[in-house]
């Protein structure tokens, strides 16, 4: 019975071909649009992400103010009246003392694929007559490259020369303009303890955040710490890199408990990021999702065109003994077989739409082109819905063919 | 056998209620045997195709009993009824109504097809030997758009014989067709009836045709006189 009527379906499809093409392209629009649109938008949130990462780690650990303990009275007895004047809460602990033991931890984990330490504080940059308050990170240069990719940002001098240059120092490339120096030229620092020191600048970054570009200096860790009179194993900030960032819940609960120290992942840190790129997501579904939408509104009305005109033949099909059943069989087929080929066909167009955007040029912050991502995931969901929505969008008329009276028809 | 009953019509009242209340059909009662070749005959607007399309089970909307094949057909839902025309009843309707994007041969095979009694082979041969019949081999690859009036009826007929119905019915099949070819259909119903038992019951308006059949219902403002 099923091939009686799949004969039937081919035989309307192929026999108005017009509107069996319009139909297709009805979906055809729908899925490329939904898959370039999708692809575009998580194009762009990745390249935000990636240029966040260019100064933010998955995970941060560091020295947090204490917790207010002002009150410790209160917590032994809830029903005395309390009157404390001016608390003051001390910070007795700079930095992470017992670094060696975190990172022996850190080193067990897994997921972790990289991590670095920092030994960052406020100075001022002074160069004769100017005087710019930024902030000095003492790296481990090997591993910090590992994380931030820093040497990518380089535009003059090489990143691992810092390694060896106790007395060297590399700037962000607006911080080195705005204090007139230049590769080879010499720079002072003032500390907050009033420490001050001779740099030389081996090179110049630009990452592209100008947050960064403007006020960051890079020094051996090793410099850093002989400015700050601190011993070896003192550092202020370990920064983590794990898989999958965006599987960072994990790793923070696990090492909460085992570290005495704040353990941040950067979606407690930076909520406008997540926010900026959640949103874009929503966008882009609402978008698409309207899109398929318009499409099926396209197929319900050339099924219903359809089946008008084909009224009578339906009726023939019902006295020849076809049921209520095989007509909606029968219609129902055009509507997958109209949502396949043209699912498969939206997803070849959305891929090359895809691939030209991906083409044009785009030069802002570090990139070149516009972004995309091409996620065969995004293609399989964008086929399933649009196969969902033809089938819907003809499934409602075929139910109307399958109710026809033949002999309303037939007595005319 | 040859005298068992095949169509049972039973106080069969039908009513039109457009544009006023009219009662097209009047208490209608008769029988008729396996193998009969019946002629119902009647002025126009007496009734007799608005009869055949309750005899056809098609039309659902009167009062009665209709049994067919000792099967009580009155109240039964519409698949059962499609189910039921598939396997006993081949028409050929008033106005020749074939499926204009397909060819003649597919028209002619679709009930066969639905049915699914024989293979496609076999369904296939059938329905070139019963286009031959009618004198159409040459036109059975033809879209039936693309035929005259006169052949289309001829499909039609062709049509109405592919599931070798136990009842055939025909609102005037040889209407559209010269003399030569009414004569060709005729010999067919003809020979269905006698050789293989098939009941056949036309609507015509030619004396000559009705003459020949093995009996005349005739028709007068819905009811058999
Ligand atoms: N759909 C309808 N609604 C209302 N009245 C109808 C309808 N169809 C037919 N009639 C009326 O019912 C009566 C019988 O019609 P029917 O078609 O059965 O006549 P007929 O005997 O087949 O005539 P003809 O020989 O011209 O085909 C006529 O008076 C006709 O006007
Ligand atoms: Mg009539």
């Amino acid at each position: 019975m099923a091939s009686v009527n799949n004969r039937i379906s081919r035989t309307y499809l192929t026999s108005s071909p017009g509107q069996t093409i319009v139909a297709i392209l009805g979906v055809v629009f729908g899925i490329s649009m939904y898959v370039f649109m999708t692809g575009f938008m998580t194009g762009v949130n990745n390249t935000q992400t990636e240029l966040a990462f260019s100064a933010l780690a998955h995970v941060h650990i560091y020295n947090d103010r204490p917790a207010d303990r002002s009150n410790i009275i209160q917590a032994v007895y809830p029903d005395a009246v309390v009157n404390i004047s001016h608390p003051k809460i001390i910070k007795y602990t700079d930095g992470i003392k017992n670094s060696a033991a975190i990172t022996a931890l850190l080193k067990s984990q897994p997921e972790i694929t990289s991590y670095t330490t920092q030994v960052n504080f406020n100075v001022f940059f002074k160069n004769t007559g100017n005087k710019i308050n930024g902030t000095i990170s003492g790296v481990d240069v090997q591993n910090e490259d590992k994380v931030f990719n820093i040497s990518k940002y380089m535009v003059k001098g090489n990143w691992i020369d810092l390694e060896k240059r106790s007395d060297g120092i590399i700037l962000g490339s607006e911080l080195a303009s705005n204090l007139s120096v230049s590769i080879g030229d010499n720079l002072n620092i003032l500390t907050a303890d009033g420490v001050s020191k001779n740099y030389k600048v081996i090179g110049l970054f630009e990452t592209g955040v100008a947050g960064t570009d403007k006020i960051k200096g890079y020094i051996n860790i090793n410099a850093a710490r002989q400015v700050q009179a601190a011993n070896a194993a003192f550092v202020t900030d370990i920064q983590i890199n794990i898989n999958d960032y965006n599987q960072t819940e994990g790793l923070v609960n696990k090492l909460a408990p085992m570290v005495p120290y704040k353990v941040e992942s950067w979606q407690m840190a930076n909520e406008q990021l997540v926010a900026g790129s959640e949103l874009r997501d929503i966008i882009a579904i609402a978008v698409s999702l309207t899109i398929l939408l318009v499409a099926g509104f396209g197929i319900y009305n050339i099924m219903n065109m359809t089946i008008n005109q084909k009224i009578k033949e339906i009726a023939i099909l019902k006295a020849m003994g076809f049921s209520g059943n095989d007509v909606t069989q029968i219609f129902l087929t055009e509507a997958v077989i109209i949502g396949i080929v043209g699912g498969v066909l939206g997803m070849g167009f959305g891929l090359l739409i895809s691939w030209v955007v991906n083409r044009v040029p785009f030069k802002i912050a570090n990139l070149e082109t516009l972004p995309m991502t091409y996620d065969w995931q995004d293609y399989v969901l964008a086929f399933i819905f649009g196969l969902i929505i033809t089938v819907i969008a003809g499934y409602l008329p075929a139910l109307k063919a399958s109710k026809i009276d033949p002999v309303d028809i037939i007595r005319g | 056998m040859t005298n068992k009953i095949v169509l049972k019509a039973d106080s069969i009242v039908k009513y039109f209620y457009e544009p006023v209340k009219f009662e097209v059909l009047k208490k209608v009662s008769f029988e008729v045997k396996r193998g009969e070749f019946v002629a119902l005959i009647g002025k126009s607007g007496s009734g007799k195709s608005t009869l055949l399309y309750v005899l056809s089970t098609m039309d659902t909307d009167y009062t009665g009993t209709l049994e067919l094949n000792n099967e009580v057909l009155t109240n039964r839902k519409q698949n059962e009824l499609a189910d039921f025309r598939n396997r006993n009843i081949g028409f050929v309707f008033q106005f020749h109504y074939l499926l204009p994007e397909f060819s003649a041969l597919d028209n002619v095979m679709l009930p066969a097809l639905k049915l699914k009694k024989k293979s496609k082979e076999e369904i296939e041969e059938a329905a070139y030997k019963n286009l031959g019949l009618l004198g159409l081999q040459e036109q059975a690859l033809k879209k039936a758009n693309r035929l005259s009036g006169g052949q289309q009826q001829r499909v039609a007929i062709a049509r109405a014989l592919i599931n070798e119905p136990a009842i055939i019915m025909g609102d005037e099949p040889t209407g559209n067709l010269d003399s030569k070819n009414t004569q060709i259909v005729f010999d067919i119903f003809r020979e269905l009836s006698k050789e293989r038992g098939q009941t056949i019951i036309a609507v015509t308006h030619d004396d000559d045709f009705a003459a020949n059949c093995d009996r005349v219902i005739e028709m007068r403002d819905g009811v058999i006189i």
